[in-house]
């Protein structure tokens, strides 16, 4: 059976190769647009708690909407293909980033920031020299939550055109033919594990402390 | 005593004798479809038909593709759904297509019953053949009327389909055989549903794969492109029904070959074109409709 998965995807090298490079970018421009909006947004609610607790319940709630639901919801508006695909995984991407920044922001010790303050330093000096590298631990274990999340949800782009290595599951599922099937899946699950991996390794250095 | 006796024993007897009743007379039938428009519509009405002759029916629809159907069928899932003639010829028994309509019916009723026990029922006379169909601007700019012409010029387009397209022996790989060419710029994969003409309508593909019967087809004034080499067979619907089921129940024959003869290809585009179409109508309420001004329906 894996023999005649790798031979399918040799036998239709160009088509995999596209796939793949839509499924990544697909999937990296998901998880930057959810990042651009959701660490600034953590960082300001973290500094707003009373209003932590309103946002919280709306993003808990967002987290429980399948994809697929959003993916077809946004086809009336965003049409077929890319851009409603890239709308629903940049949802995904939102909750574990938001809620991990904000976590990140409020756990830096506030002993610590009144030291900062009692050296002279500024808000922003505060910010980005003691705050930011405080946070990024935990605020990069947020990101790559999010980044396992979307690139093994990007898969469900093939049911509205979107492409993407979910393709040859839905090929395969059609046709039932598991070989087709496993092409998909196989590089799927690889790919996520090693952007997992990638991640796992930033949040080390960044968690080491000779990482500042 | 006796009257506690009674109290106690009444609702178990009462629930066993439900249960053996409904079992006795009518078998329950597992209904079947694939997972676009028409095939939903035939199945309901195969459903109706069926509770209409005292059988209890159970909708197990939107089964996928036809291999997902046609293993769910041979594995007793369900009883019976609706598939096409050619369809059942070229992906269920992979032989080669055929030209004439009534060999066809013929070859896929010996080949169902001899290698699965499963049994053709009359064929609706509509063709619901595959087709490929683009806008009527894009057909004019590209100068597009026929097959070879799409084949000449594909290098150019995208084609937007179901995602069985790209393998099956119908499919580009078919038509590659025929035609030659037909190397498209680029293979949208697409369900099975009216995404692809969403697709057409928002320019994301040139050509999409249509079926005949189609309802979008007339409703958005859409061009076909004319099989000059008579490459797509006839496709026809009919009810395919597990032999053992039938055996047992052989009034589901009567009931739903009476429903045949009326399905031509303007009737059935004009039911599918309710369901898909600005209506919006549900599937099950076209289907009952139908049903009930035909006359079909005893309630």
């Amino acid at each position: 059976m894996l023999e005649a998965a790798y031979g399918y995807a040799l036998a239709n090298r160009g088509m995999f190769a596209e796939a793949l490079a839509t499924h990544i970018r697909l999937s990296l421009l998901a998880l930057a647009i959810g990042a651009a909006l959701c660490i600034p947004l953590g960082l300001y609610i973290a500094r707003r708690r009373p209003l932590w607790r309103e946002l919280s319940g709306v993003f808990s709630a967002l987290r429980v909407i399948p994809s697929l639901a959003i993916l077809f919801l946004a086809v009336p508006y965003l049409g077929v293909g890319f851009a409603p695909a890239l709308a629903a995984l940049a949802v995904l991407a939102c909750p574990p980033i938001l809620i991990n920044t904000e976590a990140a922001f409020r756990g830096v010790d506030p002993a610590v920031l009144e030291a900062a303050r009692g050296m002279g330093m500024r808000a922003g000096q505060m910010l980005w020299r003691v705050e930011v590298p405080l946070a990024a631990p935990v605020l990069v274990a947020g990101v790559r939550t999010a980044a396992v999340e979307v690139f093994a949800s990007a898969t469900l782009a093939a049911f509205i055109g979107g492409g993407g290595l979910g393709d040859f599951i839905y090929r395969g599922f059609a046709l039932l033919e598991p070989p087709i099937m496993l092409v998909g899946a196989i590089s799927v699950a690889i790919l996520t594990l090693g952007i997992e991996g990638l991640f796992a390794a930033l949040q080390r250095l960044l968690e080491s402390p000779s990482g500042h | 005593m006796s009257t506690r006796w009674l109290k106690f024993c009444l609702p178990l007897l009462l629930a066993a004798g439900m249960l053996a009743g409904c079992r006795s007379p009518s078998a329950t039938l597992k209904v079947g479809s694939k997972d676009f428009t028409e095939s939903f519509l035939l199945a309901e009405m195969y459903a109706l038909l069926l509770e209409d002759a005292g059988f209890t029916v159970e909708r197990r629809f939107n089964l996928g593709g036809t291999p997902v159907a046609h293993a769910a069928l041979q594995k007793g899932d369900i009883s019976l759904y609706p598939e096409y003639t050619s369809t059942g010829l070229l992906t269920v028994l992979k032989d080669k297509p055929l030209g004439d309509a009534a060999a066809i019916v013929e070859a896929v009723r010996k080949g169902y019953r001899e290698r699965f026990g499963l049994v053709w029922l009359d064929p609706a006379p509509f063709n619901n053949t595959q087709a490929l169909a683009t806008t009527k601007a894009l057909a004019e700019k590209h100068r597009l009327a026929t097959y070879s012409d799409l084949a000449a010029r594909a290098g150019e387009l995208r084609l937007g389909g179901p995602p069985e397209f790209a393998e099956r022996a119908d499919g580009i790989k078919g038509l590659q055989r025929a035609y030659g060419g037909f190397e498209f710029k680029e293979f949208k994969q697409l369900g099975t549903g009216s995404l692809r003409y969403e697709a057409l309508k928002a320019g994301e593909v040139d050509v999409t794969v249509a079926f005949g019967t189609d309802g979008q087809i007339s409703g958005m004034g859409l061009a076909l492109l004319r099989d000059d080499k008579n490459f797509y067979p006839v496709y026809q619907a009919a009810p395919v029904v597990r032999e053992d089921v039938l055996e047992k129940n052989p009034a589901i024959a009567a009931a739903l070959n009476r429903l045949a003869p009326l399905l031509t290809d303007d009737v059935m585009a004009a039911l599918n074109w309710q369901v898909d179409g600005p209506d919006k109508k549900e599937f099950a309420a076209v289907a009952g409709t139908f049903l009930r001004d035909r006359g079909l329906l005893k309630k």
